[in-house]
């Protein structure tokens, strides 16, 4: 697919938009506002937005857990702020205050998040063969990082996938480590796109800190699942800029992740490096940049004005109206 | 009435829902041929793209069939022997069960899993399950274990319009078991229990093959002790109403059921009579369950799997004054 001069500025605007979610979601859950627990998706959030601002609003997509799923939800055209809302607990929420960061968005075909990680392959198997079943085209994208793929459930999935030629794009953001352990300890792979061939699918390996890439290369996998040919898997090496969530020490085998490390990663982050290369080539002017950053703290002002005027749920009726469908 | 044998109702209960709904799709492993004879014949009618055989992949015909529902399809995952769904029980027990709640009520999952249950044919601990309370452990579900041909196609054809994920276990002992069953459309309601046998002097509250043991035990006592038979048909929704009108006119209960007796239904049974009924009670309840050791293979599982003089010494036991 080629990129047009307002398809990369809506990238760009994503990304922005992602980071400014992102940072508020680490401010929140500092001041209480947000609760449970939070991923951050700093240096990681190219493939989400790159895999998902060009997909159709049917298309159905499975969220990565970093950012609890915010690039892809906002590269979808889902509004976050109801994301959010949920996030705080509140009423307003996607899930009416029920479901935490667990948010379904059924019409952007966004049926929910997952706690069990790896639980996403079995569950985007079935989303993959509805959407066959519907013959209209509609492609499943599945998210998912290098130590979702240690799964078991990814063998099922992705065989049952390619046995039945589902339209499924398997995107896997390798930032190079699960929580704290190494991958080059969590496999005996350099490539991860290695595994698709084990199952007859293409694979493609992509620089997961350049979103035009990303993009470019799942909507070409896309395409490919949309017209029959059944899934194929996208590798995005990216990067994991903190710590595994907020309060956790950023270790590896116990050990820290050095100063010099982190720096190393940082030289290449996501936005940075697109927002040199757009304004390079004259998309963007300094003024739009700094155009794009005051939208995405509007952005975030308006959300938190919503959240903050949202009462939380406190009807233990709402229970029973959610366990059971009539 | 026409008789059917109790596979032969499941079949055609499948038959009948598949013609009825085009959203209703069914896969599992080797459901083409049918192990059982549950879904045999099926494909002819229906084609191999609602007819669907799997590979070996619990997690992955699991986890397809709550995705597929809550895309608006009504997915049957045959699961074969019910010891399979530990393999998947992050689909069926955090992600059927609880997915909706998770997402504020704001979806449906019309899924249903089917599976036989049972021991008695000596294959041991990974072939003789019957793990409902596994199941009704994990808030969200609908459990169905029918225990004759009427019933299994009723609550079938019921389960698979059910708006809800419904885990449906039918016995293996119970497969070539004749019933009559009418020709004529009908659906048996979810959470109303059979009074298989009126009696007045103790309540036996049966479960699926355990109904036969109980009925075996009453015809031996039938000269001493007048025994009332229920059979719940579905643990939820639970019609404890039934049981209890019961329990208020016999005063003495037995609950038998082949789960391992440790935090089975009999025991979260027990107790609800016992939170409602405590002062109607004449005698403590009593159980007969699988005891609590791993169901053997072989003829050694006649000690652990229940007896119908299991049942004939309980009775006898709350009888008593």
């Amino acid at each position: 697919m080629e990129f047009g001069k307002e398809d990369l500025i809506k990238l760009y605007v994503n990304l922005v938009r992602t980071r400014a979610f992102d940072r508020a979601a680490i401010k929140w859950l500092a001041t209480g506002k947000l609760l449970s627990f939070y991923h951050p998706a700093e240096g990681g959030e190219a493939p989400g937005v790159g895999g998902t601002t060009f997909l159709r609003k049917d298309d159905v997509i499975s969220p990565h857990l970093r950012g609890h799923g915010l690039p892809h939800m906002i590269g979808k055209g889902v509004d976050p702020k109801r994301y959010m809302a949920e996030h705080c607990g509140k009423a307003t929420g996607f899930g009416n205050g029920l479901g935490g960061f667990h948010s379904a968005m059924d019409e952007f075909g966004m049926f929910g998040g997952t706690g069990t990680l790896g639980s996403c392959f079995p569950l985007s198997a079935g989303w993959g063969l509805a959407a066959k079943k519907n013959g209209t085209g509609q492609v499943v994208v599945c998210f998912f990082g290098d130590g979702t793929s240690n799964r078991g459930t990814w063998h099922e999935a992705a065989n049952m996938a390619a046995v039945w030629k589902l339209p499924i794009v398997w995107v896997c953001e390798n930032n190079g480590v699960a929580q704290y352990m190494p991958i080059q300890d969590a496999y005996p792979l350099e490539d991860l796109a290695n595994m698709a061939s084990a199952y007859g699918m293409p694979s493609a390996v992509v620089d997961g800190q350049d979103v035009v890439a990303v993009a470019e290369a799942v909507m070409a996998a896309v395409e490919m699942a949309r017209n029959g040919d059944g899934p194929s898997f996208i590798e995005c090496k990216t990067a994991r800029f903190s710590a595994h969530g907020i309060g956790n020490p950023d270790k590896l085998h116990g050990k820290d992740r050095t100063t010099e490390d982190i720096a190393k990663l940082r030289e290449r982050d996501p936005i940075v490096l697109f927002r040199t290369s757009l304004l390079e080539k004259g998309v963007l002017t300094p003024d739009d940049v700094e155009r794009i950053d005051q939208e995405a703290v509007a952005e975030i002002d308006e959300t938190e004005k919503f959240i903050d005027e949202s009462p939380f749920p406190d009807d233990p009726a709402l229970l029973d109206a959610a366990l059971y469908a009539e | 009435m026409r008789e059917l044998m109790y596979l032969q109702a499941i079949n055609e209960a499948f038959a009948e829902e598949l013609e009825r709904d085009e959203k209703v799709f069914l896969m599992g492993e080797g459901i083409q041929t049918g192990t059982f004879g549950t879904t045999t014949g099926l494909v002819d009618r229906f084609g191999p793209d609602r007819i669907m055989d799997t590979p070996i992949s619990e997690t992955a015909i699991a986890g397809a069939a709550v995705g597929a529902s809550l895309m608006g399809y009504r997915p049957v995952a045959d699961m074969m022997f019910s010891d399979f769904m530990y393999i998947a029980a992050d689909e069926i027990l955090l992600k059927a069960a609880q997915w909706r709640l998770l997402q504020g009520g704001t979806q449906q999952l019309p899924c249903v899993f089917v599976a036989n249950i049972g021991g008695y044919r000596k294959l041991g601990n990974e072939h003789s399950q019957c793990p409902y309370s596994m199941m009704l452990h994990n808030p969200g579900l609908k459990v169905v274990i029918p225990s004759t041909p009427y019933d299994a196609k009723g609550l079938l054809k019921t389960a698979i319009r059910d708006n809800n994920p419904v885990i449906f276990l039918y016995h293996k002992g119970l497969l070539p078991v004749m019933g009559e069953v009418p020709e004529e459309d009908y659906t048996v309601p979810f959470g109303v229990a059979d009074i298989r046998r009126e009696g007045t002097d103790v309540t036996v509250v049966a479960t699926s093959f355990q109904l036969f043991w109980a009925e075996a035990a009453a015809d031996m006592l039938k000269d001493e002790i007048s025994i009332e038979i229920i059979d719940p048909r579905t643990l939820e929704p639970l019609d404890i109403d039934t049981i209890m009108t019961s329990v208020r006119k016999t005063g003495r209960v037995v609950i038998v059921d082949e789960d391992t007796e440790r935090c089975g239904f009999a025991g979260e049974l027990a107790t609800q009579i016992m939170e409602r009924g405590f002062y109607d009670l004449d005698a403590p309840i009593k159980r007969v369950c699988a005891k609590n050791y791993p169901i053997p293979g072989g003829i050694m599982e006649k000690f652990v799997l229940p007896q119908p003089e299991w049942v004939v010494q309980a009775i006898k036991d709350v009888m008593v004054d």
